[in-house]
């Protein structure tokens, strides 16, 4: 796989060809020194503001550093794999893992499938339906997280919410039981996300070049085996970096749960990772604990990515 | 095999059903839009009540006064707008140039670099903001609004990166052949082919990261400490957020008020998403 | 495909060079500028205006009694309290030097550094004696005083009076008239809550504990222990939960209710009765109920009792950094004063902590009365621990209230696993 591709691995490149007129001694020359070139801005930026605090965030998490830590009122100790160690000993903290992993599961799922269905819809559709569910859907992307959750809840309040009279539920509750509070939260999760997935893949499919739709569709292939097997495939690129967005994000869910489950639900049986971290480290300045919780999430995560990319490697993409 | 007449009365039919159930979709996911606009508008007692009516009638602009009352309500508007737009040029160019080099050049750790890049929004950014903290009181940018653009554009590029990674691939290697053959010089590729070419995914990446930018709370708390002359909008919403006695109404309103300049953003930009490649290319 | 353990080999190296984490150096100030600036940071109320003008002529009068002193005053909202004075805390060159912050607080901005010690001060004001005494324990950390009460906030019930009179009901004397009076107008009037409670309403919850004898905690300042499993604690605990239920307030619906959700249903015209603050009146005369309720000081155990109330309210202190010492607590005087107080209750119906003043408002604000009797009462205060935060953020005692409100445990086990981690957290906050 890392292979160069046709003429372009010469060691050290010669820099003479670089400035060379010809173009394929240029292009020799490029793929040595070229894409740091292209990367310098990036990698600055990145390893400055990104790398170095996510190295900062595993040294604290063996140590003793609370808000006390930060502003120089106690020492910082090194505590070695005690946060980990405490961590691991609740077992509140498993039961909620598993909740997040089925949680942000069927977030990730929903979310995809409705974005994607609503994206080839977009293309099927002329200027003024089009721009109506672009403007919606753009509303709802951009309307801020703790606004949205504020109010789906009125919503679907089962006293003053219109949604349960619509439906005639009377006064149903939908934050009480575990399952119906879980799946409201999923309703807004999708609601305000799903905008992300149809912009982002409807942008794919207009790179999609024409001829090659309406070849397949004058060959009278159905809506479905469109996407099967051409849109799907030039999209792959794109529907990767959305999945794994998507997943990134669910997993990390907070605004949501923290707001319409009143901070993770009746005896926090709606809790989930990150809502947890806040509880239990955040919101009191623990800084080290919540530190070890994030290096957690960090692992699982990357083993998910890590995984899903040698998947689909296997499936013949490349990266 | 169908002929192509075929084809036509099918789709006739197809694309006027495909065009109800959009509208019909629109009108559901605006509806919490318009129960958040219409709350900014009821009186106060009327927000949450026992007949919960889809209209009012006493519309009052009570609530949107209390959100421009505020101080420096102006000031905020324009501190947000620079941060949002400081980080959409900003990262688009660097995310292009990145992307670019992700994809039509193999190099060592290219992969790596890839996925490391997705590292930091793995974790929660709470447990960044202290780190980031000390790196802004380092570099001096504490309550300046330098300490909200960086880090939103930092956060903001991997996204733009993997993101434009699928449009470059997008466009034919036979292109930057072509051009090279006709004596285009690198930059000249670059800025004036490629980068055109590439334009929908720059859009949709920069209505991401206006929108992260514009909504952001964690950052202008922990960052704009001492001085709110460079706060920014989001603050203005928090105030309604009042534990014990939060204000509906000027929660909703404020919320309002900030949701209107990204449909304005988009509305300005979705042309260039709609238009996109179009058949630019071809072969 | 060799990324992981290359990413690994990465980790690992960059964790081998560890050092420790970045901190910062918050050592008190030895400086004392006697001019300068003073910069001061308050809560940001959601009609500022007359906050604004009461604190300006404080001001005013301060930049004019102290020459070459100068005065800022920044406003900030109060959901960023956390972050800003943490920051400002990590950073002494953009920390204020006088903070408005909440009296539930004290404790733990007290652990992290950055309180200055005021008791001498304190001592030595003439109008301090006159501070009401859970006022002045909301200020106190291990007999230290960090700060001057600002004011004051208690809760007491909300009843409608023209539901009492077409069901010819008494306005409730003890705990167990209060539980029997709520059943009967839910009985009557089905579509309402008899007294509309919280599971997640710590605050309503805790008069119910505390006027059956129980504590939150027992101890002082680093050695707290938690007494949420005592007897009476557990007897107050199935008092309140037991009002949960289809005679009164159905658990599907009460048991994720806050404080401010009772209040709404209330103000909606909702329930019989509620359990809400003196700030909460404002958002009642908007409701519907306007003109038809009238409040009381919630009852206790025994006839004529009054329950403990939680006192909750916001205090003004001097951070540890400023260099401005003696013109700074002077600030916080003023803007604690008696004749502030009385100013800031006119203008944004701030109760005030002085006994004598709050009196006199109550005189002339009909609607403060109950508020006031409530706290001459006694009222009481969370543990003066910095383990409060995280019990409060945890949600310990929400939680146990709902397990036993949605049956998931009984009183003896919520409350026993409610206080393991009360102690868990007290342990680890010293």
């Amino acid at each position: 796989m890392r292979q160069g591709r046709g003429l372009s691995r010469p060691r050290g490149g010669s820099r003479k060809s670089n400035t060379a007129p010809r173009p394929q001694g240029r292009r020799r020359g490029r793929s040595q020194r070229t894409p740091w070139l292209y990367l310098a801005p990036a990698l600055v930026v990145l390893g400055g503001l990104l790398v170095y605090p996510v190295y900062q965030l595993g040294l604290i998490s063996f140590f003793q550093y609370t808000q006390a830590q930060v502003s120089g009122g106690e020492p910082t100790t090194f505590e070695g794999f005690g946060n980990y160690a405490e961590l691991f000993g609740d077992r509140q903290f498993w039961e909620v893992l598993l909740a997040t992993v089925l949680f942000a599961g069927a977030c990730v799922v929903s979310t995809l499938a409705v974005g994607c269905s609503l994206a080839v819809l977009l293309t099927r559709v002329r200027a003024v339906p089009r721009l109506a569910l672009m403007l919606a859907a753009l509303g709802a992307w951009a309307t801020p997280a703790i606004t949205g959750s504020t109010v789906w809840l009125f919503l679907f309040d089962p006293d003053f919410g219109p949604v349960n009279r619509m439906l005639g539920l009377g006064d149903y509750s939908w934050t009480y039981g575990r399952l119906s509070a879980f799946f409201l939260v999923l309703l807004e999760v999708v609601w305000c996300s799903f905008p992300f997935v149809m912009v982002t893949v409807y942008a794919g499919i207009k790179a999609v070049p024409a001829e090659v739709l309406e070849a397949a569709a004058l060959d009278g292939a159905s809506q479905w085996r469109i996407w099967r097997s051409v849109l799907a495939p030039m999209l792959r690129p794109i529907l990767v970096v959305v999945t794994i967005q998507s997943v990134i994000w669910d997993f990390k869910v907070f605004t949501q749960i923290y707001v319409m489950t009143n901070g993770g639900g009746i005896a926090g049986q709606n809790l989930v990772l990150n809502v947890y971290a806040y509880q239990k480290a955040f919101a009191s300045s623990q800084y080290s604990l919540g530190s070890a919780i994030g290096v957690v999430m960090l692992l699982i995560l990357l083993a998910v990515t890590l995984v899903y990319l040698r998947l689909l490697r296997r499936q013949g993409e490349e990266m | 095999m169908r002929s192509l007449s075929s084809v036509r009365l099918v789709r006739r039919p197809w694309r006027l059903f495909a065009e109800a159930s959009a509208l019909l979709i629109a009108v559901v996911v605006a509806f919490p839009l318009y129960w958040m606009v219409l709350s900014a508008f009821k009186p106060a007692g009327e927000i949450e009540s026992s007949e919960p009516r889809p209209w009012t009638l006493a519309p009052s602009l009570d609530s949107f006064r209390r959100v421009f009352e505020q101080n420096e309500f102006g000031r905020y508007f324009l501190n947000s707008l620079v941060v949002a737009c400081s980080v959409v040029i900003v990262s688009a160019l660097i995310a292009f140039l990145a992307a670019t080099a992700v994809t039509r050049f193999r190099f060592r750790f290219r992969t790596t670099l890839l996925i490391m890049f997705l590292v930091a929004q793995m974790v929660p950014v709470e447990a960044l903001t202290i780190p980031l903290f000390f790196l802004m009181r380092d570099f001096g940018q504490l309550n300046t609004l330098g300490s909200l653009i960086l880090p939103h554009i930092a956060f903001s590029l991997p996204f733009a990166i993997w993101m434009l990674r699928g449009f470059v691939k997008a466009v034919p290697e036979a292109l930057e052949e072509a051009a090279y053959m006709d004596g285009a010089s690198r930059s000249r590729f670059l800025w004036q082919i490629l980068f055109p070419l590439v334009f929908p995914g720059l859009v949709a990446t920069s209505v991401f990261s206006f929108i992260s930018a514009w909504n952001d709370f964690l950052f202008a708390k922990s960052f704009i400490i001492s001085d709110t002359s460079q706060s920014t909008l989001p603050m203005a919403l928090l105030v309604f957020y009042k534990p014990d006695e939060p204000d509906w109404g000027g929660v909703m309103a404020a919320s309002t008020v900030m949701t209107i300049p990204v449909l304005v953003f988009f509305v300005l930009v979705q042309r260039r998403l709609v238009s996109g490649l179009g058949g630019a290319v071809k072969d | 495909m060799k990324l992981a353990p290359r990413l690994a080999v990465l980790l690992t190296a960059l964790a081998v060079t560890a050092c420790a984490p970045q901190t910062s150096t918050n050592s008190s100030s030895d400086k004392d500028d006697k001019t300068g600036t003073l910069r001061v940071w308050l809560f940001q109320e959601v009609g500022n205006k007359p906050k604004e003008k009461v604190v300006d002529s404080v001001v005013t009068a301060f930049e004019k009694a102290h020459d070459g002193t100068k005065v800022d005053v920044e406003y900030i909202p109060v959901e960023t309290r956390a972050q800003r004075v943490k920051a400002a805390f990590n950073d002494p060159a953009s920390a204020p030097d006088v903070i408005e912050y909440g009296n539930t607080d004290t404790a733990g901005y007290v652990k992290d550094g950055g309180l200055l010690d005021v008791s001498k001060e304190f001592g030595d004001w003439t109008e301090a004696k006159d501070t009401d005494p859970t006022a002045k324990q909301s200020v106190t950390v291990d007999g230290k005083v960090y700060g001057a009460p600002f004011y004051v906030g208690v809760r007491a019930l909300y009843y409608r009076t023209d539901v009492f009179k077409e069901l010819g009901l008494e306005v409730p004397r003890t705990m167990a008239e209060l539980a029997t009076t709520a059943r009967k107008i839910r009985a009557e009037k089905p579509e309402l809550y008899g007294l509309v409670v919280g599971g997640a309403y710590t605050y309503g919850a805790m008069p119910f504990v505390w006027a059956n004898g129980g504590e939150l905690a027992t101890g002082e300042g680093g050695s707290y222990t938690s007494a949420i499993h005592s007897a009476a604690a557990q007897k107050g605990i199935k008092a309140y939960t037991s009002l949960f239920g289809d005679d009164n307030c159905p658990a599907a619906k009460c048991a994720g209710m806050g404080g401010n959700d009772t209040i709404t249903a209330f103000a909606a015209g909702k329930a019989g009765m509620a359990i809400g603050g003196d700030f909460s009146h404002t958002a009642v005369e908007a409701g519907k109920v306007k003109g038809k309720y009238a409040v009381v000081p919630l009852p206790g155990v025994k006839a004529g009792s009054v329950a403990p109330a939680f006192a909750g309210g916001n205090n003004i202190g001097v951070l540890k950094s400023t260099s401005h010492r003696t013109r700074a607590v002077q600030l916080m005087e003023s803007l604690a004063s008696k004749e502030t107080q009385a100013s800031m209750f006119e203008a944004m119906g701030f109760l005030p902590t002085f006994s004598d003043v709050r009196q006199r408002v109550a005189a002339e604000q009909p609607y403060v009365k109950p508020f006031a009797e409530t706290l001459a009462a006694g009222t009481k205060f969370v543990p003066a621990s910095p383990a409060w935060a995280q019990i409060d953020s945890s949600l310990v005692l929400p939680t146990m209230l709902q397990e036993v409100i949605s049956g998931k445990k009984d009183v003896a086990g919520a409350s026993g696993d409610a206080a393991k981690k009360m102690d868990e957290a007290f342990g680890s906050a010293g």
